[in-house]
């Protein structure tokens, strides 16, 4: 039986949750790039084709690795059924095992090959982005007349919501929130400057912590990359192959799977803090 | 005999009068300069005890005088607080405690939904970005007041809430066009 570190599972869990923030950016910006191009110059076509280009990057990433997340699935399923839990020494299950891992190997790959071509549009489209913002907000208002500009369409009706809800503020997943986005200015048609200040904004801090994700998650690829091709010489499954797949599904599929680990933790009840009698 | 009597009876005169003088002096009727807060639950009545006493020596106080005046208000919060209170700083200015851009920005910090925090003349990327965590914790404050102000003594949530938006937004847009104006030269 695999057992796991406190340090395996915490790489692990920082691989998935960069691997699912770097996917999700991207799911909604080809929708968001269709939608009708606002008259405030934070979005002119040419960061609207960048932003498109770059939502198709992913689509293309999201579409190459949804087969292979299927197989997986698939295979992970006729583990189970065939009670290879416990029986790892089996022919048989070590068989399952080995494909399971060529197939997670395979979604490495695709992820690796595909990261590259998407930091290059991320960090062009954060640019352009970046340039727009300094002149629009940065140089030609002050923060008086910025501030005019953002409470222009607090709409006296107080009708908020139509307002896009703020990154990192919200607890919201990404793709939810880039939702609204696609939403707000859709139904604005260009015409809701204020909101749109926030969106570009909202953005422009999202590709830009973007960017760095991808990068250290390129790094990340390689070592999972050569950890798996090291567990492919015993035939197990890890952990970390079922979190990491568990992670890119719920991306992909939107599924908020339970992960069910091969090795399940020790049975003991979570330690809580000290609460005390006094409190209300 | 008689010489040194004469000289007795003026001495005693004399203390007399410095007595008396003295009696009258403290028997003035105490002045507005002792400057006690109002006290009360009503507002208009706390509002008028403020303005007699501001306007007889304590105008030193003014900030203290509108510090009770909101925790009075908040007794028995109303939108029509605002109105008493803009009333008030429109007073005061006329009465020169206050300038015309004074009583704007107090009246501004604590009723209305813009922050004073964020007034400026020069861009953004030149005035605020150099000194933008200086200015969040400004507009924090500004906040607190606006709470006390629009929540506490106005009991208008609507407007608190655009006001509570409006700093959320700022934030946000001001983060990222400080990063994208970059550091200060």
């Amino acid at each position: 039986m695999k057992t796991t570190t406190i340090r395996d599972r915490e790489y692990k869990r920082n691989f998935v949750r960069r691997l699912m923030s770097v996917c999700l950016l991207f799911m909604p910006l080809a929708v968001h790039a269709a939608s009708q191009t606002p008259t405030i110059k934070l979005f002119p076509t040419t960061v609207l084709e960048e932003i498109k280009h770059t939502g198709n990057v992913a689509a293309e990433m999201e579409t190459g690795l949804q087969a292979v997340i299927t197989r997986l699935d698939e295979q992970q399923n006729l583990y189970m059924e065939s009670k290879c839990e416990g029986n790892e020494g089996d022919p048989g299950c070590e068989q399952i095992a080995r494909q399971m891992g060529k197939s997670y190997l395979e979604m490495l790959t695709i992820m690796g090959d595909k990261l590259p071509e998407m930091e290059t549009a991320v960090n062009s489209t954060s640019s352009s982005l970046e340039q727009r913002i300094r002149r629009e907000l940065g140089q030609k208002k002050t923060s008086w007349s910025l501030q005019e500009l953002l409470i222009g369409e607090q709409s006296e009706s107080g009708n908020n919501a139509d307002r896009p809800a703020l990154r990192g503020r919200s607890g919201m997943r990404l793709s939810d929130r880039f939702h609204q986005y696609y939403q707000l200015v859709a139904r604005s048609g260009g015409e809701v400057n204020s909101s749109l200040a926030v969106v570009a904004s909202d953005i422009y801090l999202d590709m830009q912590e973007t960017s760095s994700l991808i990068a250290r998650t390129r790094e990340e690829i390689s070592r999972a990359t050569l950890m798996e091709q090291l567990n492919q010489s015993f035939g197990t499954i890890t952990p970390e192959m079922q979190e990491v797949v568990a992670g890119v599904k719920s991306i992909l599929f939107g599924e908020e799977e339970a992960l069910t680990p091969m090795t399940a933790p020790p049975a003991s009840r979570p330690e809580r803090g000290y609460e005390s009698p006094l409190k209300l | 005999m008689n010489k040194s009597r004469k000289s007795i009876v003026t001495a005693t005169l004399a203390v007399a009068a410095m007595a008396t003088a003295l009696t009258a002096c403290n028997s003035n009727p105490p002045s507005a300069t002792a400057c006690s807060l109002p006290d009360g639950p009503d507002l208009d009545r706390a509002i008028s005890a403020a303005r007699f006493d501001l306007e007889t020596g304590c105008e030193h106080q003014f900030d203290q005088y509108f510090q009770r005046l909101l925790t009075i208000a908040e007794g028995d919060p109303k939108k029509d607080n605002k109105a008493s209170f803009s009333e008030f700083l429109i007073w005061a200015n006329e009465e020169g405690l206050l300038s015309k851009r004074q009583a704007r920005e107090t009246y501004t910090r604590y009723f209305g939904v813009k922050y004073v925090s964020l007034v400026s003349d020069y861009s953004v990327c030149d005035q605020t970005c150099p000194r933008q965590q200086e200015v969040m914790r400004e507009m924090n404050k500004e906040l607190v007041d606006k709470e006390q102000g629009l929540l506490k003594v106005s009991a208008d949530r609507r407007e608190y809430y655009r006001a509570n938006r409006l700093f959320q937004e700022a934030e946000l847009v001001l983060e990222a066009t400080c990063e994208a104006c970059g550091p200060a030269e």
